[in-house]
C-alpha cells in the first residue's frame, strides 16, 4: 500500500483539468449519497411532525384547509399551481386539491383548525363545532375541544381493555374449542368473555362530533371512528415533539391500514427480522463449515484454488437467480414432495408447495453463503501459521487445534461475515418476490398456536412493503410519506449492521496486526 | 516417546478417532455446501434443456423463434416481441427473447456510462491526491453506499427522480454541462490563488471543500436553465426533442435507470479500481515524480498502465452487477419490452421479467422454462465475467509483487 504525504505546494502547481474532474467525482458521489440520505431522513421523519394547517382563501370566495405538498408550473401557461392535501375524502371524494397560485388571496393559520385521524375516509380537516353526548347534551364553544380530548382518552382506555380481553382470554379459548379440547367450563368462560366484549363495545361512548369544514359543510362524525385528534396550529414545540414521537411509535408498532398506504409497519419489521434470524441460523454453521474445509482441511492445490474463485464469484451472481433456484428447487421441488407425503389431506391447497418463511430464509441463506465463506476464510488466513504449529507440537489433534485455537481466533471474522450477510439479506427483495413474501400477511408467522413458529406461512418484509406501496397502491401520493419512512427504517437498519461489521473488521485487523509481530 | 508420559492408550485412541471422524465430517459437509451452491447452475441448465428437446406439441421453440424476428399474425413485417401472456383470443403467445436481452444490456450500458467516469475519477483522486485521513474515512462511507438496498434506490429513482426530471429536463441537461465546467473553473481559479489562500484549501481535501462549490454550480444552473432553454430549444426542451429529433420522452426511461443503477454500482467499481491503483508499487510513482512529472502525469503514464488490468476487472465486476440488478430496473424502467435505441424510452430487463412473470408462470410450461433460460443466461454471464475479472486480478497481484521485487 502506498502512503502519500500531503501534496506539497510544488506538486500541486499545475495538475491540469483532469485532476479537478477526478476530485469533483468524489465530491459528486458524496453529494449524491448525502442527498439520498437527507431526502429519506427529512421526508421520512418529517411526516410525523404535526405541520401547520393552512387556511387558503381563493379569489372566487372558496376556502380550503390543508397542507401544501408540492408546486409545479401550470400545464401550457405561465404561473404555477400548488397541490394541497385537504383530507375529507368522505365529503370531497378526494384528498387532493390543485390550486392556481395566482388565485390565492390569502393564506392564514388560524389556531382553531382541527385534524382528526380516522379509521376510514382519511383525515378530517376543519373546525370542531360541538360535541354531542349520548344524552343529547351539546358541548360547544370553548369547552368543546377539552371535552373531545377527555372523551378520546376514555375511548382509548375502553379500546385497550377490549383488545386485552380479546387477545388474552378469547383467542386461546377459541383455539382450544377448534381443536376440540375445550371442556364445558371453558365453553362457558368463552361465552361469558364474549358477552363481556359485547357489553364493553356497547358501552363505548356514543358521542357524536359536530364538525364543519372551512367552506361551511357540516359533518356528524361518530367518535368511535376517530383515532387521534390534533390542533396543530395551536400546539407549542413541546407538544409537537410529543405528538411526533407518538407518531413514530405508532408507525413502528401498528399494522398497515388502507391497502398499505397508511398505518404502521410492525408486521413487516417482524417478518424481516424473523426471516433474517432464521437465515443466519442456516447460514452460519454451513458457511463456517465450508470455509474451514477450504482453508484447513482441503489439499491446497489447483482445484481448491478454482473452487475458491467459484465461491467468490457466486457472491456476484444476481440475487434474482437465487430466487429462481429457490422457487424451482425448494418450493416446487422439495415443497411439492413434502406436500405429497405429509400434507396430502389439505391438497390441492399447498402447505409447503408455495412460497413461505422457510423457503425464503433458505434461499437467502444460499445467497449469503458466499459472503460468510469469504469473510471466514479471510479470518482463517490471517491467523499466523505458528499458532497452528504450536498447538500441533503440543500434542493436540487437528480437531482440537481447530476448535480450541483456530476457531476462537477467527470468531470476529465469522461474526463480521454473518453481519454482512444479514445486512445483505435484509435489503434483498427480488428473490423474496419469488419465494414467499406477501403484500399483506393476515397472520404473523409466530403465535400461541402449536408449533408456535409457522415456517410455511407467508410473511411481510420492509423492502417488499416499499415496492408494493410504491407500485401497486392506489393513491401513491398519499402513501409517499410512509414509503419514505419505511425506506428510512430499512436504510438505518442496514447502515447500523454495516457499521458494526466495519468496526469489527477494523478491530480484528488491529488485533491481528499485534499478533503477527 | 519414552521420555514424555504419554496419555493412556484408550484416551489417545478416542481422540484420534474423534479427530478422524471430525475431519471426515468437515470434508463431507464442506464439499456438500460447496456443491449445493454450485448446484444453481446445474439446476438451471437441467430445467432449460427440455425446452429444445421436448416432443410435446406446446408452442414450438427453437433458437430461431427466440432470437430472430418472427412474422406474428397482425404484423406485416417480422418483428421481435415478448408477449408471453396474450389476452383472451389474442393468438399465440410471443416469445422473442431479444427485447429482454436488449433491455438488460441497454440498462447496464447506461449504468456504466454514469458509473465508470465517476468511479474511476474518484479512485484516481483518492489513490493519488487525497489526504490519508480523508481516505480512511471515505472508503467505509462508499462501502455504506454500496450496501444501500436496491429497492430504496429504485423507489427514489422511480417516484422522486423520474417526476423531478420530467419537470426539470432542461435543468438536468444544464447540470450535465455546468458541473464539469464548474469543476474546471474551480481548478483554474485555484491555480491562480496565492499560496496564502491555497493553504486552507489543500488538494488532498478537495473532495470536501468542492461540495459547497457544487452547490453554487447547482444554483447557477437552475438560474441559467430557463434562459438556455428559451435560447436554444425555443422555450420547451421536450417539444424540441420531439420535433427536431423525433424522440418521445417517457417518464421512466433508460436514462433514469442508468442514473439509479450507476449510483448503485459506482461504489463497487470504485473499491476495486482504488485497490488496483493504490497497489502499484510506490517506487514507480516516486521515480516518475523525481523525473519531474506532475502527479496526474505519473498517474496517466505510470500508474494506469501498470494497474490497467485491475481497473478493467473493476469495470467488469460493475457490469456483472448492473446486468443482474433487479429492483432498480423493475421500479425505474417502466417495464415496456421495447427495442429502441433511444435512451428516453422505457425498457424491460431479463431480471425484472423474471421477478414479475415467474410467480405466475405454470411450472414446467414453456413460459416458465424460458424465464429459467433468462436466469441461466444471467448466471452464465455474471459467472464468466466475474471469473475473468478474478483471474485478471490475481495476475495483477503477482505482477505487483514482481515489480516490488525489482524496485
Amino acid at each position: 500500500m502506498m502512503t502519500w504525504r500531503r501534496p506539497s505546494r510544488r506538486a500541486a502547481r499545475s495538475e491540469g483539468p483532469w485532476a479537478w474532474l477526478a476530485a469533483g467525482s468524489v465530491a459528486t458521489s458524496l453529494a449524491l449519497l448525502a442527498l439520498l440520505l437527507g431526502l429519506l431522513a427529512v421526508r421520512g421523519l418529517g411526516h410525523f411532525w404535526p405541520a401547520e394547517v393552512s387556511l387558503v382563501a381563493l379569489d372566487d370566495g372558496r376556502q380550503l384547509a390543508g397542507w401544501a405538498v408540492k408546486e409545479s408550473p401550470l400545464p401550457g401557461g405561465d404561473g404555477r399551481e400548488r397541490l394541497y392535501r385537504t383530507g375529507n375524502r368522505d365529503l370531497d371524494g378526494a384528498i387532493w386539491d390543485w390550486v392556481d397560485l395566482d388565485e390565492i388571496r390569502e393564506v392564514s393559520h388560524p389556531s382553531d383548525l382541527v385534524v382528526l385521524e380516522r379509521r376510514r375516509w382519511s383525515e378530517f380537516i376543519g373546525r370542531l363545532e360541538a360535541v354531542e353526548t349520548e344524552s343529547g347534551e351539546r358541548i360547544s364553544g370553548e369547552s368543546a375541544w377539552p371535552a373531545l380530548e377527555r372523551r378520546l382518552t376514555a375511548l382509548e382506555q375502553h379500546r385497550a381493555s377490549i383488545e386485552r380481553l380479546r387477545h388474552q382470554v378469547i383467542r386461546p379459548l377459541v383455539l382450544r374449542l377448534e381443536a376440540g379440547e375445550a371442556s364445558e367450563l371453558e365453553r362457558e368462560r368463552l361465552s361469558a368473555a364474549q358477552e363481556q366484549v359485547r357489553e364493553q363495545q356497547a358501552a363505548l361512548p356514543k358521542d357524536i362530533l359536530i364538525l364543519e369544514t372551512v367552506d361551511g359543510r357540516q359533518l356528524r362524525q361518530p367518535l368511535t371512528e376517530v383515532t387521534d385528534a390534533l390542533q396543530p396550529n395551536a400546539m407549542g414545540v413541546g407538544e409537537k415533539v410529543v405528538a411526533w414521537s407518538q407518531g413514530v411509535w405508532r408507525f413502528l408498532s401498528e399494522g398497515p391500514r388502507a391497502a398499505n398506504t397508511a398505518g404502521g409497519v410492525w408486521p413487516a419489521i417482524f417478518g424481516t427480522v424473523l426471516m433474517v434470524v432464521l437465515m443466519s441460523i442456516f447460514v452460519t454453521p454451513f458457511g463456517v463449515l465450508a470455509a474451514v474445509y477450504l482453508n484447513e482441511v482441503a489439499h491446497q492445490g489447483r482445484l481448491t484454488h478454482w473452487v475458491r474463485i467459484g465461491v467468490r464469484n457466486l457472491a456476484g451472481v444476481p440475487s434474482i437467480v437465487y430466487g429462481v433456484f429457490g422457487l424451482g428447487v425448494f418450493v416446487y421441488g422439495i415443497g411439492g414432495h413434502l406436500d405429497d407425503w405429509f400434507f396430502s389431506s389439505s391438497l390441492p391447497s399447498p402447505t409447503f408447495g408455495t412460497g413461505g418463511l422457510l423457503w425464503a430464509s433458505l434461499t437467502l441463506a444460499l445467497l449469503t453463503l458466499p459472503v460468510v465463506i469469504v469473510a471466514t476464510e479471510e479470518g482463517l488466513a490471517r491467523i499466523p501459521e505458528s499458532q497452528r504449529e504450536g498447538a500441533l507440537a503440543l500434542g493436540a489433534t487437528r480437531f482440537e487445534m481447530l476448535t480450541r485455537i483456530v476457531l476462537p481466533m477467527a470468531m470476529p471474522a465469522m461474526l463480521t461475515g454473518v453481519i454482512l450477510a444479514v445486512a445483505r439479506a435484509a435489503g434483498e427483495v427480488a428473490p423474496l418476490m419469488l419465494v414467499g413474501v406477501a403484500k399483506l400477511a393476515p397472520q404473523v408467522p409466530v403465535d400461541g398456536e402449536f408449533p408456535f413458529l409457522h415456517l410455511d406461512r407467508k410473511f411481510m418484509h420492509l423492502g417488499y412493503h416499499i415496492f408494493d406501496a410504491a407500485f401497486h397502491g392506489g393513491d401513491v401520493q398519499a402513501a409517499m410519506p410512509l414509503i419514505y419512512a419505511t425506506a428510512l427504517l430499512l436504510v438505518l437498519v442496514i447502515l447500523v449492521l454495516n457499521l458494526t461489521a466495519i468496526f469489527l473488521r477494523h478491530h480484528l485487523r488491529s488485533r491481528h496486526g499485534t499478533l503477527s509481530k | 516417546m519414552q521420555h514424555t508420559p504419554s496419555p493412556p492408550p484408550v484416551r489417545r485412541h478416542f481422540r484420534q478417532t474423534r479427530d478422524r471422524l471430525a475431519t471426515a465430517l468437515i470434508t463431507a459437509g464442506g464439499i456438500g455446501v460447496i456443491a449445493a451452491v454450485m448446484a444453481i447452475g446445474v439446476f438451471l441448465a437441467v430445467e432449460v434443456v427440455p425446452l429444445f428437446w421436448s416432443s410435446s406439441d406446446a408452442p414450438r421453440i427453437n433458437l430461431e423463434t427466440l432470437w430472430l424476428p418472427q412474422a406474428y399474425e397482425g404484423h406485416e413485417v417480422p418483428v421481435h416481441r415478448w408477449q408471453p401472456a396474450m389476452p383472451e383470443g389474442g393468438g399465440e403467445p410471443r416469445f422473442g427473447m431479444l427485447p429482454l436481452v436488449w433491455g438488460t444490456l441497454e440498462a447496464a450500458i447506461w449504468a456504466l456510462v454514469i458509473a465508470v467516469p465517476l468511479a474511476l475519477g474518484a479512485a484516481a483522486h483518492s489513490a493519488l491526491f487525497m489526504s490519508r485521513r480523508l481516505r480512511a474515512r471515505l472508503k467505509p462511507t462508499l462501502e455504506l453506499m454500496e450496501a444501500m438496498p436496491g429497492v430504496v434506490i429504485g423507489f427514489v429513482a422511480g417516484l422522486v427522480l423520474a417526476p423531478w426530471l420530467d419537470d426539470h429536463l432542461a435543468l438536468g441537461l444544464t447540470l450535465l454541462v455546468m458541473l464539469p465546467s464548474g469543476l474546471l473553473l474551480a481548478g483554474g481559479l485555484w491555480a491562480r490563488l496565492g499560496a496564502r489562500w491555497r493553504r486552507p484549501l489543500p488538494m488532498g481535501w478537495a473532495a470536501l471543500w468542492l461540495l459547497p462549490w457544487l452547490l453554487v454550480c447547482w444554483f447557477l444552473s437552475s438560474w441559467l436553465s430557463p434562459v438556455l432553454e428559451a435560447w436554444w430549444f425555443g422555450g420547451d426542451l421536450r417539444a424540441w426533442l420531439e420535433v427536431s429529433l423525433g424522440l418521445d420522452y417517457a417518464n421512466r426511461n433508460a436514462i433514469i435507470v442508468g442514473m439509479a443503477m450507476g449510483f448503485a454500482v459506482m461504489p463497487s467499481i470504485y473499491a476495486l479500481a482504488e485497490d488496483a491503483l493504490s497497489g502499484v508499487p510506490k517506487s514507480l510513482v516516486e521515480g516518475a515524480e523525481a523525473l519531474g512529472a506532475t502527479r496526474w502525469q505519473s498517474l496517466w503514464k505510470v500508474v494506469l498502465p501498470a494497474a490497467g488490468p485491475g481497473v478493467l476487472s473493476a469495470v467488469m465486476i460493475g457490469a456483472g452487477r448492473a446486468v443482474g440488478e433487479t429492483m432498480i430496473v423493475l421500479m425505474a424502467s417502466g417495464n415496456t419490452a421495447l427495442m429502441t435505441a433511444s435512451p428516453l424510452d422505457g425498457l424491460r430487463s431479463m431480471a425484472a421479467s423474471i421477478a414479475i412473470e415467474l410467480p405466475e408462470a405454470v411450472p414446467g410450461g414453456t413460459h416458465y422454462r424460458l424465464l429459467l433460460l433468462a436466469a441461466l443466461l444471467l448466471f452464465v454471464f455474471t459467472f464468466c465475467v466475474n471469473t475473468l475479472a478474478e483471474v485478471v486480478r490475481s495476475r495483477l497481484r503477482r505482477r505487483y509483487r514482481r515489480m516490488e521485487g525489482l524496485g
